[in-house]
């Protein structure tokens, strides 16, 4: 089932972030959202993994554990790569004690493995570029074998060939593990090279929804400016 | 046109500004009892490691202890040097240990242990959570199903309310020391009178009082600075308001603190 998300509506201070969306992402495919800054992309992520709390609206997933990648990676600062990737099974009440330091170790190198770092457990977050972060916070997001990943603008300030490491990962972990993923971005390289389908969000409003195909050919206001990255047209920025 | 006017006004600003800092207030006060609620059922659950609480530990002993005991013994040694000379010549120098002691026990030695754990480790709490908050590590936690109250409070909170006597206890005894010396430098109080006023004039309740009111201290103003760290905002400013805040607040909560214990105690 993956993610079904039904009228999903969301405010801030009695502004309107989220109204009425409703969107179905299945097991082992990639959902991309766009908008400009400030269009609730975000929000959509935050509610789904339960950051914040719905106004109104449904949101079904297929049950299991949802990890998100974010922004800026948020690895903790005070722990080396180990204990970043394996913190959940350290930490959570469920998990404590279940896994052995050899459990533990193996499992640590087979997620930086599948992430292309291999060898990386001692050092810390510090020591690592931002695309090695990114990689190491997805290793984190994927401990726990979670049946939905959410990633927020994972390509955020990384240079080109870094972002399309990262978007080769996007699919690869898609693969690896049959999630169904969220990827909120800017970026049409990332939508290109992920996504199964978009979903445009403008002033809280689903304003498309296809294939990234589609997105490229639909010659609507709002997917003509989008892609073509215009001020001209009916998305104004704030 | 007249809404208009009416928001621009000086009164609306500062009724505004008000009603904002009374917000922030009651949401605070909110804030600190619903963490305490939460680290005390998260007890139940041994959410911490004893390994965590020795690491928590031994950062408030290093860091504080220097300070404070620099702080007591150098308001031990100026109340000795100014009230000491003056006694024995009065004739009551078999009074001056008593005098230090309880003031030392009862007061300054906890009271000035407490400023100094709030501006070396209860601003170091503040700004090391209010990091992480800004910079998405919490949601990380929220998102890994782990309760950052549980994880980052209560071993810090449990170290802070632990230590917090044993710092007391090292700085009252430093300062009642210092206040020998400096008496006898100042005044030729032999060191016998001293510590023969000192165990006449010190009892157990004052001891027992001096054990609860730093465990009450600890416990303060590591709950104080979590909760402020956990409340703020995006960005760096963020990171400086929730460390000033957290000083701030945790002053005041000692001190008032430190009245009702007086009121109750000694009253």
């Amino acid at each position: 089932m993956g993610i079904e998300v039904k009228n999903l509506i969301k405010s801030f201070d009695k502004k309107v972030i989220l109204d009425n969306i409703s969107f179905k992402v299945d097991d082992g495919k990639i959902l991309s959202i766009v908008g400009f800054s400030g269009s609730g992309k975000s929000t959509v992520l935050k509610l789904i993994s339960g950051l914040i709390e719905k106004d109104s609206g449904e949101i079904n997933t297929s049950g299991g554990d949802i990890a998100m990648v974010f922004q800026y990676s948020a690895l903790f600062d005070s722990l080396n790569v180990f204990d970043n990737i394996s913190f959940a099974l350290q930490e959570r009440k469920d998990l404590r004690g279940k896994y052995t330091k050899k459990d533990l170790e193996r499992i640590v190198a087979e997620k930086l493995e599948l992430v292309g770092l291999s060898g990386i457990e001692d050092k810390y977050p510090s020591e690592l570029s931002g695309g090695m972060q990114k990689r190491v916070s997805f290793a984190r997001a994927i401990v726990t074998e979670p049946k939905i990943i959410l990633y927020d603008e994972p390509t955020a300030g990384l240079d080109p060939i870094s972002s399309t490491l990262i978007e080769d990962y996007i699919v690869r972990l898609k693969n690896e593990t049959n999630a169904a993923s969220i990827v909120v971005t800017h970026q049409m390289s990332t939508i290109k090279r992920t996504a199964d389908s978009v979903l445009m969000l403008y002033n809280g409003h689903a304003v498309f929804e296809g294939s990234p195909e589609e997105l490229l050919k639909e010659n609507t206001p709002y997917t003509k400016q989008f892609v073509n990255a215009s001020l001209e047209g009916p998305m104004k920025m704030n | 046109m007249v809404k208009v006017y009416y928001k621009a006004t000086y009164t609306y600003k500062i009724f505004k500004m008000l009603q904002a800092e009374v917000n922030s207030f009651v949401s605070t006060v909110g804030n600190i009892t619903l963490f305490g609620i939460v680290f005390f059922k998260g007890l139940l659950s041994f959410p911490t490691t004893f390994r965590t609480i020795m690491e928590q530990a031994s950062r408030f002993g290093v860091s504080s202890l220097p300070i404070t005991l620099s702080i007591v013994g150098m308001t031990s040694i100026i109340i000795a040097m100014q009230v000491a000379g003056e006694m024995v010549k009065q004739g009551g120098g078999n009074y001056v240990g008593m005098l230090i002691s309880i003031l030392m026990v009862r007061e300054e030695g906890v009271i000035m242990a407490g400023f100094a754990i709030i501006s070396m480790i209860g601003s170091s709490l503040a700004s090391e959570i209010a990091t992480m908050k800004v910079t998405e590590q919490i949601d990380a936690m929220r998102v890994l199903k782990i309760n950052p109250v549980h994880y980052l409070f209560t071993p810090r909170i449990i170290a802070g309310t632990l230590m917090m006597p044993l710092v007391v206890i090292v700085a009252s005894l430093f300062g009642i020391v210092g206040g020998a010396i400096a008496s006898n430098i100042t005044s030729g109080l032999t060191y016998k009178a001293y510590f023969d006023s000192v165990w006449f004039g010190l009892s157990m309740h004052d001891l027992n009082v001096c054990l609860l009111k730093s465990l009450a201290f600890g416990f303060t103003i590591t709950l104080i600075s979590c909760t402020c760290g956990m409340e703020a905002k995006e960005g760096a400013k963020g990171v400086g308001i929730a460390t000033t805040k957290a000083v701030v607040w945790s002053f005041v909560s000692i001190v008032i603190l430190d009245l009702i214990f007086a009121a109750i105690f000694f009253y």
